[in-house]
């Protein structure tokens, strides 16, 4: 909260004079864009499966193993469950910060990006998961250091390369076209790109390939890296 | 008769990462870990039969529960054949998960906030049992285990004893026709230890279901195991009848007595090992082929007022089976 306060009066005053435009964003947008990462990052980073390493590396992950659960789905259902939590207390964040800021906010007319935008929105919330998923067995190989790689990963290169902490078009070109090959753009700067129509339809359509190749690719590695995963798994302390 | 388990040339090792204590030896640990293979079991073969109840028994680290762990699809065999009503069960099918429980020590499945009877319904969920068949099954468990009145106390409220009997509800539920119990009744008051095992008992018997017991208790093997495996250091050092495992190891019987007079007390160390003297009572040991001249001896010369043969504690059995091993 205190951050996008931040960030807010921030970009507020770099466009204290309405006419201006940076990185091809006015005003408006540049604030809708603040305001969005509050209910974008809610719904995409909040997750419960943050305690998959602990239970990996205490063995509880046994109790689950010797019943009949899907591993996956049990983990993607209660992330889903903490998501509509978080997202409840996020428009309650939204509305009181609006009421106070009162932002000139941007609302999307045309209906076919808001349609992409809600694709998108919903690769990206598989897209963390699956993420996180494949840093959380890391625990697998490295009890000790299963919070640590969690922690980097997740706070650093996740948010940071997400677009949560700020637009990534203040990256140089060929550093944002890099970024844009990896998964994580696809999380927070994508969706709101849509949203606000920064970019073309078919620039949107080709944004969700990748998103879609990432979560294709990543899933399987995820399958694997669990197998291979569970075969060291030494259930201790059971 | 078909074979419920089956385990062929079983061999599972562990890697263990040695450190030295400290932060320099936390620090090296990451960056050049020294490691070390374990062989926890060394190509062990058993099986067991539909419905049959077994004790499984060693000293800690002997391998037992990594054994146990195998068979139920949580550790990866380095090596060997394992087999559970056909199923391999490291594949984890959900059929064959179905069909098994595994109850490992105290470590709970519960949920400690909420009543013990939620985590059943949620079991009767996970296990996709129909509403009938579950209530059938949970009026029999709680009559047997006599919890009734615990259902809807929350489970960090419970004693031990109690969340112990609702932990094996719980794994009970869905009527697994394999059992692995890891040390059912450990921490437990003797009163509560007989509960368990008078219940572990009655199901075995009910529902013909295939036991594999751990357990440090002797008096848990004497009334429920008629067959025992004894494993050491990951092999397999006995296989066979509990009632062979004593004659087997125990080479002596023990003779109590019980003297009228203190009278030639002492040439009593001719007929045999004296183990106790405390008058009335003398405690004598003697070699198992010669258990019945020595005692008629006994009768024919010395004022006894009542004679008992018996055999070895078990514990004292055991004791001698693992320290020969060594």
């Amino acid at each position: 909260m205190f951050q996008i306060i931040l960030t807010y009066f921030l970009w507020n005053s770099v466009f204290a004079d309405t006419n201006t435009e940076v990185f091809g964003y006015n005003r408006e947008k540049i604030l809708t864009y603040v305001f969005g990462i509050i209910i974008i990052r809610a719904l995409v980073f909040s997750a419960r499966s943050v305690d998959i390493p602990g239970e990996i590396a205490d063995g509880k992950l046994s109790n689950y193993l010797i019943r009949p659960i899907n591993y996956f789905k049990y983990w993607l259902t209660r992330d889903l469950s903490s998501k509509a939590l978080n997202l409840a207390f996020s428009i309650s964040e939204f509305i009181i910060l609006a009421i106070i800021l009162k932002p000139p906010l941007f609302f999307q007319s045309n209906l076919l990006y808001i349609l992409l935008f809600l694709i998108i929105l919903l690769l990206a919330n598989y897209l963390i998961f699956v993420i996180r998923m494949i840093v959380s067995f890391v625990t697998f190989w490295m009890p000790e250091l299963a919070w640590g790689a969690q922690f980097i990963f997740m706070m650093i290169i996740t948010e940071f390369l997400s677009g949560a902490v700020f637009p990534l078009d203040i990256f140089p070109d060929t550093w944002q076209k890099t970024i844009n090959l990896t998964p994580f753009p696809y999380l927070v700067f994508f969706p709101l790109q849509v949203y606000l129509g920064q970019i073309t339809i078919v620039e949107s359509m080709q944004g969700i390939m990748v998103a879609l190749f990432w979560s294709l690719i990543l899933s399987i590695i995820m399958k694997k890296i669990w197998l291979s995963g569970l075969k060291i798994y030494s259930s201790e302390g059971r | 008769m078909n074979y419920a388990i089956v385990v062929d040339r079983l061999i599972k090792d562990f890697e263990v990462v040695e450190r030295e204590s400290g932060l320099k030896g936390a620090v090296t640990s990451i960056f050049k870990p020294k490691k070390k293979k374990v062989r926890a079991v060394r190509s062990i073969s058993f099986s067991l039969q539909e419905g049959e109840l077994v004790g499984f028994i060693g000293p800690n680290g002997a391998g037992k529960t990594t054994t146990l762990k195998t068979l139920s699809g949580l550790l990866y065999p380095t090596s060997g054949f394992v087999s559970v009503l056909n199923y391999n069960p490291w594949d984890k099918s959900h059929d064959f998960l179905k069909k098994i429980a595994a109850v490992f020590g105290q470590k709970n499945q519960m949920w400690w906030d909420l009543p013990a009877i939620d985590t059943f319904e949620l079991n009767k969920e996970i296990y996709e049992l129909k509403t009938r068949e579950y209530e059938k099954n949970l009026e029999e468990l709680v009559a047997l285990l006599d919890v009734g009145k615990l259902l809807k106390t929350s489970v960090r409220k419970l004693s031990l004893g109690q969340r112990m009997k609702m932990e094996l509800i719980a794994a009970l539920i869905h009527k697994p026709k394999v059992l692995f119990l890891d040390e059912p009744t450990i921490g437990l008051d003797l009163v509560a230890q007989q509960v368990l095992r008078d219940f572990i008992y009655e199901y075995n018997k009910i529902n013909k279901a295939t036991i594999l017991l751990t357990s440090h208790n002797m008096n848990d093997l004497v009334d429920l195991a008629r067959r025992v495996i004894v494993i050491d250091e990951g092999e397999i050092i006995f296989d066979g009848a509990l009632e062979k495992l004593v004659s087997d190891y125990a080479k002596e019987k023990i003779i109590k007595v019980t003297l009228a007079s203190d009278d030639n007390i002492k040439k009593l160390e001719e007929v045999g090992k004296i183990k106790k003297m405390a008058f009335p009572e003398v405690i004598l040991s003697v070699p198992r082929a010669t258990a019945a001249i020595a005692a008629s001896e006994i009768l024919q010369n010395f004022p006894v007022t009542d004679l008992n043969i018996e055999e070895t504690p078990i514990e004292d059995v055991i004791r001698k089976v693992f320290r020969r091993n060594k």
